[in-house]
């Protein structure tokens, strides 16, 4: 009996130990910031985000994001309605993008150590209902059991069947593919 | 000189025609953000109302509070500040959550609005209007749940 009760205790204490690795081993952020920025001849469009969640476990190296469509604010509210409506973004249905991936350098980086590391990723981007892979490259500054992730990289908007077939006037003014660029401080969870 | 009087006529109108689809396309192109503060409020409720209401349906809150335009619904939403912080571009963000609820309310306010948040203190319980921009759920892939977020944010009322 008595020896029942160690057993039990024990996998509770494993458990629970467990528990709390994983979660050490967790950076999350909410302050972020994801531009995206596209240049035509007619006109340079910027929007940008403040609102992206994002953790990354430095232990599986696994990256996570997810950002609220309707927060990309737009200089001209007509852009910004554009963006959002059920041509492009139906940002209604599909509130939120999001993007899984892995860093498949994490043996490079030492989240312990103060510095500045180069990061590949590699993993799957979804916005709308429309899923691709993306291998991109960014920076990892980590300093005092803090992190900031830095990245810019381009998203071809008909991968994500963005193809402006409904609205002269609007595609003349994105460009095919959109140059995003990403900033995220992170603190232990 | 029939012909040329009903050509100038024509003429006139064509040109007016122009002149006014020119001046809404120009209009409609370069129309400032909605006003949300000046606008009327759609919902009043609690942070754990609306948090609960999208945790036990999703899709029926998005139908309900998110517009195919991004216009979405204005709220005011009540509740205990949980954390004050600042982000990138400078705003505040009031967290409201309730001590037993999964997710709160995360409210950015603006430059203009910045201001009227000194002296809020984390625990006293206030009245927020703003747009929302998404909604609370529990996201797998981050292991968390997400609070619902409003954007254009300014305090309405507040308690001692």
């Amino acid at each position: 009996m008595k020896t029942q009760s160690s057993r039990l205790f024990m996998i509770v204490v494993l458990v629970a130990i467990s528990v709390m690795t994983q979660a050490q081993d967790r950076f999350v952020s909410s302050k972020t910031h994801i531009k995206f920025y596209s240049t035509t001849p007619v006109e340079d469009i910027e929007a940008n985000n403040y609102a992206t969640v994002s953790t990354i476990d430095q232990s599986t190296g696994e990256v996570v994001f997810s950002v609220p469509i309707q927060s990309f604010e737009f200089e001209k509210a007509m852009m910004q309605e554009h963006f959002n409506n059920e041509h492009f973004l139906e940002s209604n249905v599909y509130p939120k993008a999001k993007f899984k991936a892995t860093i498949t350098n994490l043996d490079e980086i030492d989240f312990t150590k103060n510095g500045e590391y180069h990061a590949e990723i590699e993993g799957e981007m979804t916005i709308k209902d429309k899923t691709n892979t993306l291998n991109e490259s960014g920076t990892i500054a980590v300093k005092d059991q803090s992190l900031t992730v830095n990245a810019v990289f381009d998203l071809v908007l008909a991968d994500y069947g963005i193809t402006f077939a409904d609205s002269a006037l609007v595609s003349t003014k994105i460009g095919k593919s959109v140059e995003v660029t990403l900033v995220a401080e992170y603190s232990k969870q | 000189m029939k012909n040329k009087k009903l050509f100038r006529i024509v003429a006139i109108i064509g040109i007016a025609g122009l002149l006014t689809g020119g001046g809404v396309v120009l209009y409609m192109f370069n129309k400032p953000q909605r006003d949300v503060q000046s606008a009327r409020t759609d919902y009043f409720l609690s942070s754990s109302q609306i948090v609960e209401e999208y945790l036990s349906d999703n899709a029926a809150a998005n139908q309900k509070y998110l517009a195919a335009d991004g216009d979405s619904k204005i709220l005011e939403i009540a509740g205990e500040v949980n954390r004050i912080s600042e982000n990138f571009n400078g705003q505040k963000v009031v967290l409201l959550k309730g001590y037993q609820d999964k997710a709160g309310v995360s409210a950015t306010f603006t430059p203009e609005s910045n201001d009227n948040l000194d002296g809020i203190m984390v625990g006293q319980t206030i009245t927020i209007k703003g747009v929302i921009r998404s909604g609370a759920s529990y996201d797998e892939d981050l292991a968390l749940y997400e609070n619902v977020i409003l954007d254009k944010s300014d305090i309405v009322r507040k308690q001692n």
